[in-house]
């Protein structure tokens, strides 16, 4: 098994940025004890030039593993072919028990990247470093979760057997079984509904208030996190059903097959660019503490909130989309 | 060097680079363009397999074990003696099989 | 927005300019990185093809085939195990097949001998008569309607009229096989009447093939039982294997040329390391020479990515990957002419991209930081 070509590259890839993320935070170590832009020792001028390398090398670990989650998640439906009981990408995941935990870890990955991402765009604009110690602070927490998603993707694809007798999404997300998948698919629809466009309502307001006057960065952050629990919630319990034009095919993930019209991407792009850009975007208002950053950091944060809420508006008008277009009626008209 | 001087040498990569771009595009239409024909051809080729009841591809005919892979034993590739190992160069294109107990057959598949 | 641009294009403008003032250096670098990403996208264009080509011809083999083994070696079927196959509640059109391999000792070749079902092939020879592959009839120079001789293993010379020759484009196949009526077989090879090949069979519900199978081994053990099922899995796993094994060994390969990348970026020359200097003495900044430094890299690599991927797309979908054809012929004689269905597959692609791009940037990230951070009087001393 492990020598498919796309989890070759999966490996080698979070291979080679385990190592650079560690070598990242141990720098990152180094600057929150010895950081001290007043001084001219050498250690100081030493600890500057390398900044340049590490905020490169991250740039680079962290676009990696943005890629590498698409790769994953693309990899494990075309897969689906070669397990018995396997349909689309839950057949696959599910063929032992790291395959979740796997893709969870590497959502959260993706997560934290971006976030580092934005901070260090706009530590880049800043000419005195005005975020180094919380950009390498950010580091030292973000390496552990990347070392575990490469180790447990690597024990995913080193323990998977294609004589495994999977199970297909069909019994994961139905009301009838237990856990957290169950829950969702068993959510009634309106309060799915309700939640959902209900909190893109109220992102929708904190960034208008946000634009106008520059307050609510942080507010936005958290409200962006909350959309996102609402959509997944949402996909599943309700929008899917939709799409599929079935009333109990609940799968979040058979939405990304050609057979529905990669209706998935349509939703998960703008959704996972949303709440990327909010979470990051939002509460980089709270650094126009710093000198350097008091005029840059509420104008990337006014256009990363912005935009972000071109991406969430996107998410709901293709939620809308399908709901109306969809010849399947849930609830009498 | 008459265009690198009035479109600047960004314009003169980024044409080259379009290029680039517009050759792997090509190759995405020209999927599109020959799969409806490929897709007949290759209709009447899976037609002529079934009727003859096909179970392998043609493409190595130097060794029985590897013009049906899919139905030669277990000891096909040690043909004379134990010890007569594999030595037609596309056994070495084809995986080892092995066997999954139970299952009663032989599936090409490395541990 | 417009001065971000302005200032990309400019930098951009140098880079390309002093890529080109060191034009002989940097083709060579390119040159063989284009090779390489040619030579990996070849094989996994070649490959996935081959796979989807397999498993669509491949999905009318039979449901169910049974074959004798006895000493470890595939055996002749008594025709009582049709009857007793029969027998098996789900089974239906069990049937007897006859067909072995040839040697052909006027030309070396290996041939697959074959006796149709005439019910389901409607253009089945009739005795002292043949249909053969297109491989078979082209290298021993017989047309139709002209005749195949073959000394058979008895050494008896047998006249076969070639009654029509298999379509060509369906060589990837039958290039090999010659068909011919039972009692020529029989006669060819000295079959005694009561026995065969092996024995295929179909399943009245495709659910129960499994349950066949296991019914068939269970009442009669020396035989083995391949399903159609395990067909297609031997040939997705041959080339998911065989593909992830070659770019292991190709991983070789990319490490040297990581190595050379490494080498070529840390190595800079008297030239480039001045050239930096007089850049920061004028004003650059360290981030702004990477930053030049990294369009470089993207203006090679994905220059040597481009055209290696659609070369290798012109040689597997129109050349039929003619520079793979002697890894794959090996010692045989018939060798399929085949033009394969294109495939272009998104994952493909960026399993490649990762693949040859991925390490470039890696290999020369650390000394273009190294370059960068060169002091100005340093150099110009």
């Amino acid at each position: 098994m492990i020598f498919h070509p796309t989890i070759l590259a999966l490996l080698i890839g979070s291979a080679l940025s385990s190592v650079m993320v560690l070598a990242g935070a141990a720098f990152g170590v180094r600057v929150l004890r010895r950081w001290d832009i007043a001084s001219g020792r050498h250690g100081q001028l030493v600890l500057e030039r390398r900044t340049y390398l590490f905020s490169v090398l991250l740039a680079f670990v962290m676009v990696a593993e943005l890629l590498s989650l698409l790769l994953f998640v693309f990899n494990a439906d075309r897969m689906s072919a070669q397990f018995v009981g396997a349909m689309c990408a839950v057949g696959t995941l599910n063929a032992n028990a790291f395959g979740f935990p796997a893709l969870i870890l590497k959502i959260a990955v993706f997560f934290l990247a971006s976030v580092w991402l934005i901070v260090n765009h706009v530590d880049n604009m800043g000419y005195d470093y005005p975020l180094i110690r919380v950009k390498y602070a950010m580091l030292i927490v973000i390496a552990p979760v990347v070392l575990a998603a490469a180790g447990v993707q690597a024990a995913y694809f080193l323990d998977l057997d294609p004589e495994v007798i999977t199970s297909c999404c069909g019994k994961l997300f139905t009301q009838d079984a237990t856990g957290v998948s169950a829950e969702l698919a068993g959510l009634d629809e309106k309060a799915a509904l309700v939640l959902l466009f209900g909190s893109l309502a109220l992102a929708g307001v904190v960034a208008a208030v946000h634009a106008r006057t520059g307050q609510g960065g942080m507010l936005y952050g958290a409200v962006s996190v909350l959309v996102f629990v609402a959509a997944i919630a949402g996909i599943v319990s309700v929008v899917s059903l939709y799409v599929y034009e079935h009333p109990n095919h609940h799968c979040p993930f058979c939405l990304l097959k050609p057979e529905y019209g990669y209706f998935g991407y349509w939703l998960y792009v703008p959704l996972f660019a949303g709440t990327v850009l909010g979470m990051g975007g939002g509460p980089i208002a709270v650094f126009a503490g710093a000198p350097s950053l008091a005029e840059i950091a509420p104008r990337v944060s006014r256009r990363l909130v912005t935009t972000s809420m071109v991406c969430l508006t996107g998410f709901g008008a293709a939620c809308a989309y399908a709901i109306l277009s969809s010849g399947l009626i849930l609830f009498g008209t | 060097m008459a265009m690198s001087d009035t479109i600047g040498k960004a314009g003169a990569a980024g044409v080259l680079f379009a290029l680039g771009v517009a050759g792997v595009a090509w190759t995405a239409l020209d999927v599109r363009l020959r799969a409806d024909e490929a897709a007949i051809r290759q209709g009447e080729r899976a037609r002529l397999a079934r009727v003859l009841e096909l179970t392998d591809l043609a493409l190595f005919t130097e060794a029985r074990y590897t013009r049906h892979v899919s139905q030669s034993d277990l000891h096909s590739a040690f043909q004379d003696h134990p010890m007569s190992l594999d030595h037609f160069p596309s056994g070495s294109l084809i995986g080892a099989r092995r066997i999954h107990p139970g299952a009663g057959s032989i599936i090409g598949e490395q541990p | 927005m417009t001065v971000w641009l302005r200032r990309q294009k400019r930098l951009i403008d140098y880079t390309v300019a002093s890529l080109l003032r060191r034009a002989a250096r940097n083709f060579a670098l390119l040159a063989v990185y284009t090779l390489i990403v040619f030579v990996l996208a070849t094989v996994m264009l070649f490959t996935h093809a081959l796979r989807q080509e397999a498993m669509v011809l491949l999905d009318g083999a039979p449901e169910i085939t049974v074959q004798r083994i006895s000493m470890g070696r595939h055996d002749l079927i008594p025709a009582s195990y049709v009857d007793a196959i029969a027998d098996i509640r789900g089974a239906r059109d069990v049937r007897g097949r006859l067909w072995g391999y040839f040697y052909d000792t006027a030309n070396g070749a290996n041939y697959t001998l074959m006796v149709p079902d005439g019910d389901r092939y409607g253009a089945a020879p009739d005795v002292g008569e043949t249909v053969a592959g297109a491989g078979v009839a082209r290298s021993r120079g017989v047309v139709p309607g002209k005749y195949l001789f073959l000394l058979s293993p008895r050494a008896k010379l047998f006249k076969l009229k070639l009654k029509d020759v298999l379509d060509a484009d369906s060589e990837i196949v039958t290039t090999d096989l010659v068909l011919m009526a039972e009692s020529d077989f029989r006669a060819f090879f000295d079959v005694a009447p009561d026995v065969h090949t092996d024995i295929v069979l179909k399943v009245r519900n495709p659910r129960e093939v499994a349950k066949v199978a296991e019914k068939i081994s269970n009442a009669l053990p020396d035989c083995r039982v391949v399903t159609r099922g395990d067909i297609l899995r031997t040939y997705d796993s041959v080339f998911n294997w065989r593909e992830g094994i070659l770019l292991a060994l190709l991983g070789g390969a990319i490490f040297a040329f990581v190595i050379f990348a490494w080498e070529k970026a840390s190595g800079l020359s008297a030239e480039e390391r001045r050239e930096i200097g007089i850049l920061k003495a004028v004003g650059w900044e360290t981030s702004d020479v990477i930053k030049m430094k990294m369009w470089e890299g993207a203006v090679v690599s994905l220059g040597a990515f481009l055209t290696g991927y659609v070369l290798a797309y012109i040689h597997v979908f129109y050349f039929s990957a003619g520079l793979l054809e002697p890894v794959l012929k090996g010692w045989a004689v018939l060798y399929p002419r085949f033009e394969l269905t294109p495939q272009v597959d998104g994952v493909q692609v960026a399993t490649l991209l990762f693949f040859t791009v991925a390490p470039y940037i890696a290999a020369t990230l650390v000394p273009i930081w190294r370059a960068a951070i060169t002091d100005p009087d340093a150099v110009m001393r």
